[in-house]
């Protein structure tokens, strides 16, 4: 009986225990501890992972005893730090003593210890992440600006009275960079940020950590917007645009200057002043006029069908500044035809071609009788330079018997460019004589070079064929660049006309009263420089018709031809400085009256002044 | 001759008493106890985390799994002094009494340092990296003893020169011929290196806020 009740047992037991392995019950497996944390020096959680649970419901306890202590004690909170853990606060908490603890799982088929694990709340003490983190951008004034971050510690740390230590950290960086930039901040609460990249929304982060033990997590991102550096690209822009066109005004500046000529040339082109092949500046300073008149070539007035040629040659006189010139000029009377550099190509008018090599072997020889070519010997009248000795002879006197060089431009002596406005004339005043030969008064000592520009004259030449260069001829037609400034032989009396380049002796012109029969000029009287200022701005608005100068007579007197055909006019002897007559208008009027209508396109209105184009005249003569 | 350079060497070696830091008033003294106690906190600062490096490497090196931790409970010999656990009892010593037992337990550490250094340099294999920091926490350990001298005599000058502190009886252990025991005799007294040198440096700090912060750091 007692067998059958014992086996019984034992085979329910089996039975029942079979039930439960069958059912996969068991007790549970073995729990683990895996962390226990103080985030203050005052309290610490302990968390463990449950084992297998064996199916069944499994309460989990810990028990711990501390270091030196025999007591056992258990977890006093499993609550406060979540599912499978033990929280131990304040009173339960010792440093520097360690803590051995385990826990047990159980459940109805029994219970498993843990493994003990012994902690010292000293070594585990990781805080929790800064709070309140306060991103601001600062921006001083003349400062750039910076970057101010600002936190406050975790709550529960007691730092005031130094239990806890807290060490901070710092990380931020461009939204779109890949690394942090980490500063370590030690113990302040504020950091100050001061290499940004302006215009760049920044992300921010702060940790902490006790002066002994774990870094805390990071702290959520803050992100902030560095305002782009507006004033500053904007000043900076500005100034290197105002730099920019401070230097291109400079260049433009310089570029006109060193140009301004050329280009004032280009736009205004100076009227041509007279030029006459073959005269000499010297013998005209000498007073000779016969030698000057014969160095012209000129045997016979007046002028035939040839001076129709003589025509063309024009009798250059600038008073222009152009000390230059004159320096080149005289350089280049050996060398002729070379091309003289000067600034101001208003001088020229008409360019000498008998100056010119080339003209001179191409046309030179050559006999034509084509008005339309002018040779311009260019007479460039300086008002200055008395010294301008010019080889004006040899060319002329190589040229005597030849026709003189005519400028092949074209179309050109028929109608006679349209005068240029005299913006040039006070500068250059040129004289076109057609007749060269007729040019025989020249002042004494004028330092009018009519020929100084004889080596100019061969490069102008080429120019003649410019419009302004025409312009430029005609504008020599004016007798009155003759500069007279001394009274001496000839009383070539021009009106003075002050030079804006303060050459030394402005070309005075001398109003011609009238023309005697003779052809003898009568001279107004000049009343000084001084009063010939006003008649400055006078001139150039009173048309005045130049007659062209046959030549001189002994007693100064002025041998005229208003037309052609008239007797050769003598010029009153007047006294130069009493009465600068100009070459008066009226006596060529006069003379041109009895021609049929000048041809319109002779008479030509240069700045007020009109020029008569003896060249037309004789050519209605013929 | 001989007397009189006796007598001479006497009044000196009287003469070498620590002269105050503050000659004057108690106002300058502050000022001059305030950098007392921040080299103080460098220090024991210092100290603190060569010994944990030593403990982290002597561990890792020789005694790693063999449990000694669980042995070493209750072994240190500075357990005799009353040394508060927690910032509450931490508050409740007094100032003087802190300072003094701060004191006493620097001066408990001077011996086993010493010897700490001798025996290891007479390790075969010394481990080079350990050594330099026993022979580092030594000389920086009687540098903070000297300092915290200091403050106590400023602070509280009535003091006497306190001559509690615990006894170090473990240089036997040290010198163990079975390894298990020498090592575990090693691990312990680095164990509680790094446990104590702790417990200075947060006292200090404790101490520091306290009287040059008056409790506002």
């Amino acid at each position: 009986m007692k067998e059958n009740v014992a086996s019984a047992t034992v085979f329910t037991l089996l039975l029942f225990f079979n039930t439960c392995l069958l059912n996969g019950q068991s007790p549970p497996g073995k729990p683990e501890i895996f962390k226990c944390r103080s985030p203050n020096k005052e309290t610490f959680t302990c968390w463990w992972r449950p084992g297998a649970d064996g199916g069944l419901p499994t309460n989990y306890s810990l028990a711990y005893h501390k270091e030196g202590e025999k007591f056992i004690h258990e977890c006093p909170d499993y609550v406060t730090g979540g599912p499978n853990s033990c929280h131990f606060g304040k009173q339960y908490t010792s440093m520097w003593r360690t803590y051995i603890i385990t826990v047990n799982a159980t459940n109805e088929m029994g219970s498993t210890l843990s493994d003990e694990i012994y902690v010292d709340v000293t070594y585990i003490v990781e805080p929790d992440p800064p709070l309140n983190v306060v991103v601001e951008v600062k921006q001083p004034e003349d400062k750039k600006p910076y970057l101010w971050i600002k936190w406050s510690p975790p709550t529960l740390i007691d730092l005031k009275t130094g239990w806890f230590t807290l060490l901070y950290e710092i990380q931020l960086k461009p939204e779109n960079a890949e690394e942090w930039e980490t500063h370590f901040a030690g113990q302040q609460t504020d950091f100050k940020v001061l290499s940004l990249h302006p215009g760049q929304k920044y992300l921010v982060q702060v940790r902490c950590k006790p002066d002994h033990g774990y870094w805390s997590s990071w702290s959520p991102e803050y992100s902030i917007q560095i305002p782009s550096e507006f004033t500053m690209k904007d000043t900076t822009m500005w100034i290197s645009v105002a730099v920019l066109s401070a230097v291109i005004c400079l260049i433009i500046v310089w570029a006109v200057a060193l140009k301004g000529y050329s280009m004032a040339t280009c736009i205004f082109p100076p009227v041509p002043g007279p030029k006459i092949k073959g005269f000499d500046a010297h013998l005209l300073e000498k007073g000779k006029s016969e030698e000057l008149l014969s160095a012209l070539g000129c045997q016979d007035f007046p002028p035939t069908s040839d001076y129709e040629d003589l025509l063309v040659e024009y009798l250059e006189v600038d008073d222009s500044e152009d000390q230059h010139l004159m320096s080149v000029h005289s350089k280049e009377h050996p060398s002729q035809g070379m091309k003289p550099t000067y600034l101001d190509p208003d001088t020229d008018s008409g360019r000498g071609s008998c100056d010119s090599p080339s003209l001179l072997s191409e046309k030179c020889e050559e006999p034509q009788a084509s008005p339309s070519t002018f040779c311009a010997p260019e007479v460039i009248e300086k008002p200055e330079n008395p010294e301008t000795t010019h080889t004006w002879d040899p060319q002329c006197r190589s040229m005597e018997g030849k026709t003189p060089c005519f400028h092949a431009g074209g179309s050109k002596c028929s109608t006679w460019p349209l005068p240029q406005p005299s913006q040039h004339n006070p500068r250059s005043s040129y004289h076109n004589i057609g007749d060269v030969c007729e040019l025989a008064v020249r002042p004494t000592g004028a330092p009018a070079t009519l020929l100084d520009k004889a080596g100019k004259d061969a490069l102008k030449s080429s120019q003649i064929s410019k419009p302004r260069e025409e312009g430029k001829a005609a504008q020599q037609r004016e007798v009155e660049s003759f500069h007279s400034k001394t009274d001496k032989d000839t009383h070539w009396l021009l009106p003075q006309e002050k030079t804006p380049f303060g050459s030394t002796k402005p070309v005075d012109y001398v109003e011609i009263h009238k023309v005697n029969k003779d052809g003898a000029l009568s001279l107004l009287p000049k009343q000084g420089n001084n009063s010939n200022q006003p008649e400055k701005p006078r001139d150039p608005e009173n048309s005045k018709e130049y007659a062209k100068v046959s030549r001189v007579m002994d007693n100064n007197i002025l041998v005229l031809v208003p037309d052609l055909h008239t007797k050769n006019v003598a010029c009153s002897e007047e006294s130069a400085k009493e009465a600068p007559p100009s070459l008066e208008q009226n006596q060529a009027e006069k003379g041109l009256a009895d021609f049929p209508a000048t041809p319109s396109n002779c008479r030509l209105q240069l700045g007020g002044l009109e020029y008569l184009d003896p060249a037309c005249f004789t050519h209605s003569f013929h | 001759s001989l007397l009189l350079l006796l007598v001479s060497n006497l009044l000196l070696w009287q003469s070498v008493t620590p002269l105050p830091v503050c000659p004057g008033g108690a106002v300058r003294c502050q000022v001059t106890l305030r950098d007392l106690f921040d080299r103080a906190v460098v220090l024991s600062h210092y100290i603190h985390n060569l010994s944990s490096e030593m403990f982290s490497e002597f561990d890792k090196r020789y005694t790693q799994g063999r449990g000694f931790i669980s042995k070493a409970l209750n072994s240190c010999h500075t357990s005799s002094l009353a040394t508060p656990e927690d910032k509450e009892q931490a508050q409740q010593i007094s100032q003087k009494d802190f300072l003094s037992l701060i004191v006493s337990i620097l001066r408990s550490w001077n011996e086993p340092l010493y010897h700490l250094v001798t025996e290891v340099r007479g390790m075969q294999e010394a481990p080079e990296a350990i050594l330099s920091k026993a022979i580092e926490i030594e000389e920086q350990s009687k540098r903070l003893l000297e300092g915290m001298e200091l403050i106590l005599s400023q602070v509280h000058p009535e003091t006497r020169e306190n001559a509690v502190y615990s006894v170090w009886s473990g240089l036997p252990s040290l010198q163990m011929a079975d390894e298990e025991s020498r090592l575990f005799a090693y691990y312990n007294l680095l164990h509680c290196l790094r446990r104590d040198s702790h417990k200075i440096d947060n006292y200090l700090k404790l101490l520091k806020c306290r009287i040059v912060h008056d409790n506002n750091c």
